[in-house]
């Protein structure tokens, strides 16, 4: 079932959680909405699901009004943040909720329940633990039940609140790659929310990026990733440095450095002279290079102040001499053939076409 | 010192000296435990002993012979027809002050919160006053109600009422916070899973709330039959006919006929004893899932 979001928007009180949402869903995707916590994104899913209201527009779902907060019969899948078992239910009770409170006309025998129930048990492996209670099991037991529980009424829509949140690391791994099979599997239209950009681009096979209430880019993990719309998208889907510069005469400063940048690229907003002269600067911190010496490329000074060998990369934090830190990114490699020392004086240079500028200060 | 150095505190680390001022000593303890024993015994156990020992004064015969007396099975039977209703009123009530409470903002609210534990800030006997003054022959609605030969005040309507204002906090005030703590994202969740709102009521709103809810009922009951102010000024005290349990003892106790007025309020310090021990029970489950 796809699912078209047209003109949502959504106020609390004075604060703007959606302004004017247009998102169109396909049958079959799997969808992220990504943003920083308070733009929106659990408050759009919940519209989606019929938990909230929109105060302007509608959700269709393929091609069927609906525009109420009677949820009542309209089988979505909804999995909250924190699962939200019924407390007083063994697990295997939580599962066949869904089942038993179908009318009696369309409500399967007791028998065919306990099949069902426990075939989507062995589906989310908590078959040896139907008869706990949610208080008995760890976070990725709940979560995994929570899945089952929804499953059971074979949802045409499965809207998943932060999936993985409470859970911790290891089991947050297992679990994503989980649900992108189980979707892989079953291929029901779902949306998830999240706050990890890694999550994201794991799981989902469209992304959408949201910030304040509104869209800032809707594509695949690769697209917002390497072409993304705006610095905000750029900035919130990886680590970033960032800096502010100056452009003037077709050339942009960036503390020490001057290179030549054609106006023309950068969409700047002509009414306002204070954009013309700014611009905020990103660039990865795996996309810069430490040398002892400047090289060919754009290069500048920089001291280090700290280094973290721990990991598959290895991160140096370092301050640019006009005083702006920097985290750079580079092999071990590397790093043991520089032979790099906390405080030593170092030159790091980048590709200029791995830049991204934007117009305006954005902090 | 550098900002490295700071880092590199221990953060557990605390001078000797805090660290023993924070645990009480032995004597605190002890004088603690010591102190509020003294004190329950005295106000507590002492009395509850002088009233089963007054009734049995005279012997089990003389014990019985109170509940043979007409006026004393009168003052039973009104107190249960009280309880009985007044309990019911009050569940629905609870109910529904507590899932609206839990459940929706709505203005008013804080008020609401606020007036549900009106019983409890007022003086029992203002309670009773209150419907004297509505319902009273020189009442508001007296003269009409007098017309239409209808009798609340010095009659049993009055005592319900009566009983139903001084006991309506306990079932909300046991749910409010339990609801408010347990939020509504079950109920959400079971409606999204095609309950109707009926169905979610009974099978994951009553089932999550049940041992509160009975906790409140028990101590509703508790005072409902104990209540002696409040129905004290609307009774008037007609023997046989507008007494209650705690109203007969005190007239029992008046007529110097002492122990057939504790043999009667042992009744209620049976009931009262009896709750504690439901209480703990449910209290025990409600822990032990």
């Amino acid at each position: 079932m796809s699912i078209i979001i047209h003109n949502i928007s959504k106020k609390f009180g004075a604060f703007t959680a959606l302004n004017n949402i247009n998102l169109n869903i396909p049958t079959g995707h799997l969808v992220a909405l990504l943003g920083p916590s308070g733009c929106g994104k659990t408050t759009l899913l919940r519209i989606i699901a019929g938990l909230e209201t929109a105060d302007t527009g509608k959700v269709e779902f393929e091609g069927d009004d609906y525009f109420s907060p009677v949820v009542y019969g309209k089988r979505i899948g909804f999995v909250f943040q924190h699962y939200a078992l019924f407390r007083h239910m063994n697990v295997f009770e939580n599962v066949a909720f869904g089942l038993r409170v179908k009318p009696r006309k369309s409500r399967l025998s007791k028998a065919e329940i306990k099949d069902r129930v426990f075939s989507l048990l062995r589906l989310v492996q908590m078959e040896h633990l139907s008869d706990h209670y949610p208080g008995q099991l760890s976070g990725g037991q709940r979560q995994r039940v929570a899945l089952a529980r929804v499953l059971a009424i074979e949802p045409k829509v499965l809207l998943l609140d932060e999936p993985f949140g409470a859970l911790d690391a290891r089991v947050r791994q297992e679990l994503r790659r989980w649900l992108k099979k189980l979707h892989d599997e079953i291929h029901v239209t779902s949306i998830f929310v999240t706050h990890d950009q890694e999550e994201a681009m794991e799981v989902a096979d469209q992304v959408v990026v949201m910030n304040e209430g509104k869209i800032e880019q809707v594509g695949t993990p690769e697209e917002v990733y390497h072409k993304p719309a705006s610095g905000f998208v750029y900035n919130f889907l990886g680590n970033v440095n960032l800096f502010h510069g100056r452009i003037e005469h077709g050339q942009i400063h960036i503390g020490e450095i001057s290179m030549e940048w054609p106006e023309n690229e950068l969409v700047i907003n002509e009414d306002s002279h204070e954009q013309l002269k700014t611009a905020t600067v990103f660039l990865r911190p795996h996309l810069l290079e430490i040398d002892k010496s400047p090289n060919y490329k754009s290069s500048f000074r920089a001291k280090i102040k700290h280094i973290n060998a721990a990991g598959s990369q290895v991160k140096i934090e370092l301050v640019a001499s006009w005083g702006d830190s920097i985290v750079a990114e580079i092999s071990h490699e590397r790093f043991k053939e520089l032979q790099l020392k906390k405080n030593m004086e170092v030159y790091v240079s980048f590709d200029k076409q791995n830049l991204f500028i934007t117009p305006g200060l954005l902090t | 010192m550098t900002d490295n150095e700071l880092i590199k505190l221990p953060v557990d680390y605390l001078p000797v000296h805090v660290q023993a001022s924070v645990r009480e000593t032995g004597l605190v303890k002890w004088l603690l435990i010591i102190i509020s024993t003294l004190f329950l015994g005295f106000f507590l156990f002492i009395p509850l002993i002088t009233v089963f020992a007054e009734a049995f004064r005279k012997g089990i015969a003389e014990y019985f012979n109170a509940f043979s007396d007409p006026a004393a099975i009168a003052a039973i039977r009104l107190t249960l027809i009280t309880a009985l209703i007044a309990i019911p009123a009050n569940l629905i009530f609870g109910l529904a002050a507590s899932w609206s409470i839990a459940r929706f903002n709505f203005p008013g609210k804080n008020i609401l919160i606020t007036l549900i534990d009106l019983p409890f800030a007022i003086s029992p006997v203002i309670s009773g006053f209150i419907f004297v003054l509505f319902f009273g022959l020189q009442g508001w609605l007296g003269p009409w109600l007098a017309e239409n030969d209808i009798k609340i005040i010095f009659a049993i309507p009055g005592i319900v009422l009566a009983t139903i204002f001084v006991t309506f906090p306990f079932v909300a005030r046991e749910l409010i916070p339990l609801m408010q703590e347990q939020g509504n994202e079950e109920e959400q969740a079971a409606m999204l899973l095609g309950a109707s709102g009926w169905k979610t009521f009974w099978k994951v709103t009553l089932p999550n709330v049940k041992w509160a809810l009975l906790y409140g009922v028990i101590l509703c009951n508790a005072r409902a039959m104990g209540e002696f102010g409040a129905v004290s000024v609307v009774s008037g005290h007609i023997r046989g006919k507008t007494n209650t349990i705690p109203l007969h003892v005190e007239i029992l106790y008046n007529e110097y006929n002492f122990v057939a007025a504790f043999a009667v309020a042992s009744l209620l310090a049976f009931l009262a004893l009896l709750t504690l021990a439901v209480k703990s029970i449910i209290e025990w489950k409600y822990k032990h899932p």
